[in-house]
C-alpha cells in the first residue's frame, strides 16, 4: 500500500531482465544439445529441454515474483519502522510536555486557587486536539487535578477545623483574661488573692498563645486585633507576659518607637516565640536579654541567651524551617512533641515581612534578631511606653505654704519652690537633688543655700523659737540672751 | 465579646504580672504599708526605672496615699504595694504614717504649760 513508490518503478526493468536469464541461458543449451545430439534422440531432447526451459521460467519467474514482492515487504517494513519511530518520538516530547509543562502548570494554577475545570481548559484546551495524544493527556490532567484538589480540600477542611478550634479558644482565653482582670481589680486589696489570680492569668496567657500558634499555622492572624499603635517598650512586656519564664528576661533598653496596630499582635507573637526559645534552651538560672534598637529598615529586637548555642544540624534545621514558611501547615507540626515556635515565627515573618535570623551569641548562646518593618513601626505617643493602662497622672499641684502642718517637717519641707525668692523678688527654682544633698550632709549649709530657704521659714520657725525661749525660761535660763545666735540654732538642728 | 474588649485595656499588652515582675505577694505586713499610707519620693526620676516606678515616684512629688496613687495608675493595691516596696527598698520614696494623730503633746506637757504660765 506505501510500496508504491517511483524506486520500484525504476528497478522492475533490471529485475525482470534478470529473472529471464535462467531460462534464455537452458532454452540456448537446449537448442545446442537438440543439434549437437544424434537425430534419435533429438526430438526427446527438444521436448525435455523445452520442458526443462519452461519449468525454469516458471521458477526464475516466480523467484523474481517473490523477490519483488519481498523487497516491497522491506520497504513497507523500514517505512512503517520509520513511522513508529517517529510517533515515539512524537509520544516522548508529549510525555516530556506534560511532565515538564502541563503538570507544573496545572498544579501552580490550582494552588492559585483556580478550579478543576478551568485549569484543565487553560493547560490542555479542547483545541490543541491536532498534537497527538491531547485527549488523552487531557484525561490524565483531569484526574491529577481533581485528585489533588480533592486531598487539597482535605487538607484545608483540617485547616479551617484547627484554626476553628484555635478561634475558639482565643475567645474563651480573652474572655478569662478580662474576667481575670476584673477580679484583678477586685481583689487588688487581698494580696494571697491576688496573687493567685497573676497566677491564673499566667497560666491562661500561656494557653492563649498556644493557641495563637495553631491559629497562625492555619493560615490565620494571630489573636486579637489592636487599633491603635502601642509603644514598642509595652509590645515587649506583652511578648514576655506569654512565655512560661518571664522572670528571666531583661528588658533593656527598648527604641522609643510604637508598633502600629496591625503590627502589635504578630510582632508579640514573634517575640514571644523566640524568647520561648531563648528561655527554653538556656540553663535555668541564666538570664534572658531583650533589647530594642531602631534602626535603618525599621527596628531591630534582639534576644540573647546563654544556652548551649546551636551546632551545626541545629543551624541548618533551624534555617530549613525559616525559609520552608510557604510550605504551609503541616501536620506533623502538631506531633508527639510539638515544635511550633520556628515554624510559626516564619509564617509571622512571611506575613508581616519581617526578618529573622538566629546566630551564635557571644554569650555562647543564640542571639535572635527580629526586625520588624519600618511599615509597621510608627512615632511613640508615649515616650519611655504607656504606663499600666492609660495612666491619668495627678494634676500638678501647687506647693502650699511652708508651714503647712505635715507629719515630718524635714523630708517634706525641703526647698518649696513658690516660696523662696531671689534677691529681685521673683521666684527662684531650685534643684531637688541639691536640697537632698544640703540635707543628706545635715552640716553647716552654705550660707547662700541657706538664705533664700530661712527667708520664708522666718515665719513658720518662730513659733518654735519662741517655745524653745520659753522652756528655757521655764528651766530658770535667761531668756535668750542673744537671739540671732539661738534664731539660728533650732534652723540647724531640724536640718 | 466586644464590649468588655473595649472596657478592657483600650490598648495596652502588658499584664500585672508583668508589671510586678512576677512577684504577686506583697510583704505589706512587713513593710506597712497600707491604703493610707503617704508616699513622698526622694529622689529625682531615674531613666533605668521601670515606666511605673518612674511615674510613681514623678506623681510623688508631693505627698500621696497607696490608695491615690493606686487609683491615678489605675492599678490594684497590691500591684502599686509591689512597686512602692521596690522603690522603698532602693530609696526612691519614702513612706511616712498617715495624719499625725499622735502629734499633739501628750496632757501631761499641757499641764506643765498652763501651771507654768499660770506661775508667772
Amino acid at each position: 500500500m506505501v510500496g508504491t513508490g517511483s524506486s520500484p518503478q525504476v528497478r522492475r526493468p533490471a529485475s525482470s531482465l534478470i529473472w529471464l536469464v535462467p531460462p534464455v541461458v537452458l532454452a540456448v543449451c537446449t537448442a545446442t544439445a537438440a543439434l549437437l545430439v544424434p537425430l534419435s534422440v533429438r526430438t526427446p531432447t527438444a521436448w525435455c529441454g523445452t520442458a526443462a526451459t519452461v519449468a525454469v521460467a516458471l521458477t526464475s519467474s516466480e523467484a523474481a515474483r517473490r523477490g519483488r514482492v519481498i523487497n516491497s515487504l522491506r520497504r513497507r517494513c523500514a517505512e512503517q519502522e520509520a513511522t513508529l519511530r517517529r510517533q515515539l518520538a512524537e509520544q516522548d516530547a508529549a510525555t516530556k510536555r506534560l511532565a515538564e509543562e502541563l503538570l507544573p502548570r496545572a498544579m501552580e494554577m490550582l494552588q492559585g486557587g483556580a478550579f478543576a475545570d478551568e485549569v484543565v481548559r487553560a493547560v490542555a484546551p479542547p483545541s490543541s486536539d491536532s498534537t497527538p495524544y491531547a485527549a488523552e493527556h487531557r484525561k490524565i490532567i483531569r484526574f491529577v487535578v481533581e485528585t489533588v484538589q480533592a486531598e487539597e480540600g482535605l487538607r484545608d477542611s483540617a485547616h479551617r477545623a484547627f484554626v476553628n478550634i484555635a478561634r475558639r479558644v482565643q475567645a474563651i482565653v480573652h474572655q478569662q483574661a478580662t474576667d481575670l482582670r476584673e477580679m484583678e481589680d477586685r481583689h487588688g486589696n487581698t494580696p494571697e488573692v491576688f496573687s493567685d489570680l497573676l497566677h491564673l492569668d499566667h497560666g491562661t496567657a500561656l494557653i492563649g498563645r498556644l493557641a495563637d500558634s495553631i491559629a497562625v499555622l492555619g493560615g490565620s492572624r494571630p489573636g486579637r486585633q489592636w487599633k491603635n499603635p502601642i509603644p514598642l517598650y509595652n509590645v515587649l512586656r506583652g511578648a514576655m507576659s506569654r512565655i512560661m519564664d518571664y522572670r528571666r528576661v531583661d528588658l533593656h533598653s527598648v527604641a522609643d518607637v510604637a508598633i502600629t496596630g496591625p503590627g502589635v499582635e504578630p510582632v508579640i507573637h514573634a517575640a514571644a516565640e523566640l524568647l520561648d526559645n531563648a528561655t527554653r534552651y538556656s540553663p535555668p538560672e541564666t538570664r534572658v536579654h531583650l533589647t530594642a534598637v531602631e534602626i535603618q529598615s525599621g527596628v531591630a529586637i534582639e534576644i540573647e541567651d546563654a544556652g548551649v548555642g546551636l551546632t551545626d544540624e541545629h543551624r541548618r534545621r533551624t534555617d530549613r524551617v525559616l525559609a520552608m514558611a510557604d510550605r504551609g501547615f503541616d501536620l506533623d507540626d502538631l506531633g508527639e512533641t510539638p515544635r511550633l515556635g520556628l515554624a510559626v515565627v516564619s509564617r509571622l515573618a512571611k506575613s508581616y515581612g519581617f526578618r529573622v535570623s538566629l546566630r551564635p551569641s557571644a554569650y555562647g548562646g543564640v542571639r535572635a534578631v527580629l526586625i520588624v518593618p519600618a511599615e509597621l513601626v510608627t512615632a511613640s505617643a508615649t515616650p519611655g511606653g504607656e504606663i499600666a493602662r492609660a495612666a491619668t497622672l495627678p494634676p500638678p499641684k501647687v506647693r502650699k505654704k511652708p508651714g503647712r502642718p505635715l507629719p515630718d517637717p524635714p523630708p517634706a519641707m525641703e526647698t518649696p519652690a513658690v516660696g523662696s525668692h531671689t534677691a529681685n523678688g521673683l521666684p527662684q527654682r531650685r534643684r531637688r537633688a541639691l536640697g537632698m544633698a544640703a540635707r543628706a550632709a545635715a552640716v553647716a549649709p552654705a550660707p547662700a543655700e541657706t538664705a533664700p530657704r530661712t527667708e520664708p521659714e522666718s515665719e513658720p520657725t518662730q513659733p518654735g523659737l519662741w517655745l524653745a525661749a520659753f522652756t528655757s525660761a521655764l528651766k530658770g535660763d535667761a531668756p535668750a540672751g542673744d537671739r540671732g545666735q539661738s534664731s539660728d540654732d533650732p534652723s540647724d538642728e531640724k536640718e | 465579646m466586644s464590649k468588655p474588649e473595649r472596657a478592657w485595656d483600650p490598648g495596652n499588652p502588658d499584664r500585672l504580672y508583668i508589671v510586678t515582675k512576677g512577684c504577686g505577694e506583697s510583704k505589706q505586713s512587713s513593710t506597712g504599708l497600707d491604703l493610707v499610707t503617704l508616699i513622698v519620693a526622694r529622689t529625682e526620676t531615674d531613666p533605668g526605672l521601670q515606666p511605673e516606678h518612674e511615674t510613681i515616684v514623678r506623681m510623688c512629688d508631693y505627698p500621696l496615699s497607696v490608695a491615690e496613687i493606686s487609683a491615678y495608675l489605675t492599678l490594684p493595691v497590691s500591684t502599686v504595694t509591689v512597686l512602692l516596696n521596690d522603690l522603698l527598698s532602693r530609696g526612691h520614696v519614702e513612706a511616712r504614717p498617715p495624719v499625725p494623730v499622735a502629734a499633739l503633746p501628750d496632757v501631761g506637757l499641757l499641764e506643765a504649760v498652763m501651771h507654768g504660765l499660770q506661775n508667772l
